[in-house]
């Protein structure tokens, strides 16, 4: 653990655990709500547009947010936030990532190994499989970089063949990527404009929404190294637009957070981060407003 | 049964941008000219999705190389 040597006794990676651990038992009852629901809006919208109860247009739109909503409830999954570890629970990780992610077209199984080896390697430009997007230079570039979609995975799998868990749940992902495949392609030519406006299209924009928000502005211009590696930064937009992913930083550090829990667990770790020069700690506000967002 | 999965494999990966401009591309644009009363018969359409596919797998990539 780095500069762990400089840091007081009081802000100890102990001490912090021990508080990080308090904010990661809540059952997170709202991606659940989030992932399920905006996917049963989103199979709800095909019939509704298909028998014309609604037009293309408003179907679009609503599955274009649909799709902006969909990696987050698969990526608390991804972390077993839902289980919390306990086996007879793992079901309902598995179950919410895969129905999420039908939105975006991901295969659960392909997201959860190399989302793992991010955060095992943020920022290292050989083994980050978003270092594509976490590197760009600006939001055109992360456009550009989102383009490949699942194939950019291709060179990731080159570097970890000999890790046997990686390939396993990487191989089981892409044959999941090409069954998702293989049905855009029946349901187009059924349904060639719906499918398009209501899969394809949603897919691509909510696949830059995810590589901008959670890809790129949590990790511009940062370094690699546990604190170094994610940053504080604000923006214009609310937060709820952006998923909060101003507070990534500490999802980074503890992954166990429950992300509605982020704001109050940030509050109280503030004196640890700043210690710690995570970057741009030091704007952390005393209170981050419209806390909790468990209060919905 | 590996084999065919191994042949199946390699195909998918090399032409699977070929396909898809060919069905996805080629059914949206037939859609499209369908819906704005364009009557060039349905070849054009399908064999322009194709031609989007082998310009894409000729270049490597449907839009900008990165």
């Amino acid at each position: 653990m780095e500069g762990l040597e400089q840091i007081p006794e009081e802000f100890s990676f102990e001490k912090e655990k021990e508080i990080a651990r308090s904010f990661s038992k809540r059952f997170q009852w709202e991606m659940m709500l989030i992932g399920v629901g905006q996917a049963t809006i989103w199979l709800c919208l095909w019939p509704l547009v298909i028998y014309g109860y609604i037009s293309l247009a408003l179907g679009s739109f609503i599955a274009i947010i649909c799709a902006c909503f969909a990696y987050l409830p698969s990526h608390e999954a991804q972390h077993g936030n839902f289980s919390r570890g306990n086996p007879k629970r793992r079901w309902i990780d598995s179950f919410v990532s895969h129905f999420t992610l039908i939105t975006l077209m991901f295969p659960h199984d392909l997201m959860r190994c190399t989302h793992m080896k991010h955060h095992a390697y943020t920022n290292n430009s050989e083994k980050d499989p978003d270092y594509d997007t976490s590197s760009s230079k600006s939001i055109w570039d992360v456009i550009v970089a989102t383009q490949a979609g699942i194939t950019k995975y291709q060179s990731i799998a080159e570097i970890y063949k000999n890790d046997k868990v990686f390939m396993k749940s990487f191989n089981k992902g892409l044959n999941i990527g090409l069954v998702y495949r293989a049905i855009l392609l029946i349901l187009v030519v059924i349904f060639p404009l719906e499918t398009l406006l209501l899969w394809w299209l949603p897919s691509k924009i909510g696949v830059i929404y995810l590589s901008a928000f959670f890809g790129w502005y949590p990790h511009y211009q940062t370094e690699t190294g546990r604190y170094k590696d994610t940053r504080f930064w604000t923006h214009w937009m609310p937060r709820y637009l952006n998923h909060s992913m101003q507070l990534h930083f500490i999802h980074h550090l503890h992954p166990g957070i429950g992300h509605y829990d982020e704001p109050k667990a940030i509050e109280a770790l503030k004196p640890f981060l700043v210690a710690r020069k995570v970057p741009g700690a030091e704007e952390i506000p005393e209170r981050v407003k419209y806390n909790p967002l468990i209060r919905l | 049964m590996d084999k065919l999965e191994t042949i199946l494999s390699n195909h998918i990966s090399k032409w699977n941008m070929v396909w898809f401009g060919l069905i996805f591309w080629g059914s949206v644009f037939n859609a499209i000219a369908i819906q704005f009363e364009v009557m060039l018969g349905s070849l054009i359409w399908y064999l322009s999705g194709l031609a989007l596919g082998l310009i894409a797998k000729i270049r490597g990539t449907w839009l900008w190389k990165v």
